[in-house]
């Protein structure tokens, strides 16, 4: 059994570099495609040998296994049955090794030609964004110092106004957000920790299925989330609020329990050796232990829902994106600056705060 | 009417994944008694304790309590015989964020009303006996102090004094001060000791000093790799028991018997 978990692992890491290989050699061979032109990252994609170079891997990888001794030894079989010398061999001196190297390699070769990386353009460019920036920037900042009061456009006056409006209304929603998931990832997270769930069939149940939906919950984005809550409740800022709660519970759920599993466990024994019941061991043996690193995530929450919530905004759910987004699409890139510059500032602000709180209570 | 506290059956226990911590144990302890039990670091002494009051459920074997067995009891049942158990560890575990008070008080959960407890609101008769307990360890007017706050020696007066506050008729000490100052051993040894013999509570101990042992123990057990190798009276017990008990290897360790390692007032 020990030994297929290695030989798997061997098979996925040679398949991989097999693949890899099959697409470099592709991309720089410079071939082309149906329509004669020169092929795309995805279109090579779209090319390689998945079937043949998985059963190739396969092969080798049986091979690879048959091997033994520390500096011919295969990945899998070292990960799965660890070391077996004392003496620290260089990774240059191990067939492992240098596959690993070569390996890390292809994949940067890889990951750079599929994100198309343009390192000349990024270099060279920029003044193509000039306009953007200058807008962002310059009609901002300038604008407080160089011009009288008088000169400022109506315009511009009024987004500062309806953006000031509408921060508050961000940061009341971020708030909310916050303050209802704390109750239930509290709750939820005592079924979510490993050291708490392992005494009856019925608490290993809960775990499995609290982390299978939390962990389901969390890789949904908030946007998703809020799109799903416009339908349910309408255009609002409450539909925001139950964006960021739902999302925020997932990553307070993962951030406490995982907190709750590193707690020493000397205290649980004492109190449960008093013949305590389970929620008074949780009251006294676990609870305090955890307070002070629950405060502090919760704050870094509310931290990350001020930032997020003004993009929920975007489509829909309240806050300052609702006012943002049309102006980004129009190219105002004036106005765009002004509530940029408005959003930085409350996140500084918050940041300054929260560290401030996290720096007391931990 | 049986007079024997503890009564282990043929104990055994494995922990995953193939690690035999004990092998068929059987040993008796009588009311009363202070049962040193010794034995290498690793030789099951811990777990063996840790059976006695289910915080390790044992593989095999039965134990009885004042006889009722504790290993056929499940849920409240469990918890009412836990009651009668006090434990005193090696790294106090304490609630270190709790004051010193309300350290004390957690002795008392086993008979705390359940919302009380969870709101930490306990009864006046609770509070005075904490007190009184506080005063008995020395520790008087501290009661208001973070129990971090306290030196190791003063933790352990507060375990004892949570032990005290549990009035159970068993008390499992595990390593008390093996991480203790050699010069605070005895002070929170004594008052071990003053459980056993003024409140009549059954002790069983385990710890690595030799002196410590012939000094407190009423009978002594040995273990070695899990298995009860020894069983004796602590005057019975001199440097060649030792050896045989440690191994050849614990050579060194001689130089305990001559009580060169902590301080004997």
């Amino acid at each position: 059994m020990r030994r297929l978990k290695g030989l798997v692992v061997d098979w996925v890491l040679l398949t991989l570099f097999l693949l890899m290989v099959e697409f470099l050699a592709l991309s720089f061979s410079g071939s082309r495609g149906p329509t004669g032109l020169l092929v795309t990252p995805e279109e090579t994609l779209d090319l390689l040998h998945y079937g043949w170079c998985a059963a190739l891997g396969l092969l080798v990888a049986i091979a690879w296994q048959s091997l033994r001794g520390v500096r011919r030894e295969s990945p899998g079989h070292a990960l799965i049955f660890g070391e077996e010398t004392d003496e620290a061999i260089p990774w240059t001196h191990t067939l492992r090794g240098w596959f690993t190297a070569l390996l890390i390699e292809l994949t940067f070769l890889t990951g750079w030609l599929i994100t198309e990386v343009q390192l000349f353009d990024f270099l060279t460019q920029f003044n193509k964004a000039t306009d953007i920036v200058r807008g962002l920037v310059a009609e901002n900042v300038f604008a407080l110092f160089l011009r009288n009061a008088g000169e400022v456009p109506a315009q511009s006056a009024d987004v500062l106004h309806q953006g000031l409006v509408l921060l508050v209304q961000t940061i009341f929603l971020a708030f909310m957000a916050t303050a209802f998931a704390i109750p239930v990832a509290f709750a939820m997270s005592f079924f979510a920790a490993r050291n708490l769930t392992r005494t009856t069939s019925l608490s290993r149940w809960m775990y499995t299925l609290v982390r299978a939906v939390m962990n389901i919950t969390r890789s949904v984005e908030p946007l998703v989330w809020a799109l799903i809550f416009i339908s349910w409740v309408g255009i609002g800022p409450f539909a925001g609020v139950l964006a960021l709660w739902v999302h925020s519970v997932a990553a307070l759920v993962k951030l406490y329990s995982e907190q709750i599993e590193s707690i020493d466990h000397g205290p649980v024994e004492a109190i449960t050796a008093t013949g305590a019941s389970t929620l008074q061991v949780l009251r006294y043996g676990v609870v305090p232990q955890v307070i002070p690193p629950f405060l502090s995530f919760t704050i870094y929450r509310w931290d990350i829902n001020v930032r997020m919530s003004t993009i929920i905004g975007f489509v829909g759910g309240g806050g300052i994106g609702y006012i943002l987004k049309p102006r980004v699409d129009l190219g105002q890139w004036g106005e765009v600056g002004t509530l940029v510059i408005l959003i930085a500032l409350t996140v500084w602000a918050m940041d300054i705060i929260s560290a401030k709180i996290r720096e007391r209570i931990v | 009417m049986t007079t024997e506290a503890v009564r282990v059956e043929g104990v055994s226990k494995v922990f995953d994944p193939d690690i035999q911590a004990l092998t068929d144990v059987s040993l008796t302890v009588e009311q009363g008694e202070f049962l040193v039990v010794i034995g290498l670091s690793g030789s099951g002494k811990s777990t063996l304790l840790r059976c006695i009051n289910r915080l390790i459920d044992p593989t095999a074997g039965r134990i009885w309590l004042f006889g009722e067995e504790i290993t056929a009891a499940e849920g409240a049942r469990l918890r009412a015989l836990r009651t009668q158990i006090g434990m005193i560890f090696q790294q106090f575990n304490l609630v270190r964020r709790h004051t010193v008070m309300s350290n004390v008080l957690s002795g008392g959960l086993g008979r705390a009303s359940l919302f009380g407890s969870l709101l930490m609101r306990y009864p006046e008769e609770e509070r005075r006996r904490a007190v009184a307990a506080l005063e008995r360890v020395g520790l008087g007017g501290r009661g208001g102090s973070r129990a971090d706050r306290l030196s190791g020696g003063q933790q352990q007066r507060v375990a004892v004094a949570r032990a005290l506050m549990q009035q159970p008729k068993l008390i499992l000490a595990d390593e008390p001060v093996a991480s203790l100052d050699p010069a605070l051993r005895h002070s929170v040894m004594r008052h071990i000791e003053s459980l056993n013999r003024d409140e009549g509570m059954t002790v069983v101990c385990t710890l690595h000093d030799v002196d410590l042992v012939q000094r407190y123990a009423t009978r002594l057990v040995a273990l070695r790799d899990g298995k009860l190798v020894y069983e004796g009276g602590p005057s019975d017990f001199d440097a060649d028991t030792f050896r045989d008990i440690y191994g050849a290897d614990a050579e060194p360790a001689t130089d305990m018997l001559l009580g060169t390692e902590g301080a004997t007032p």
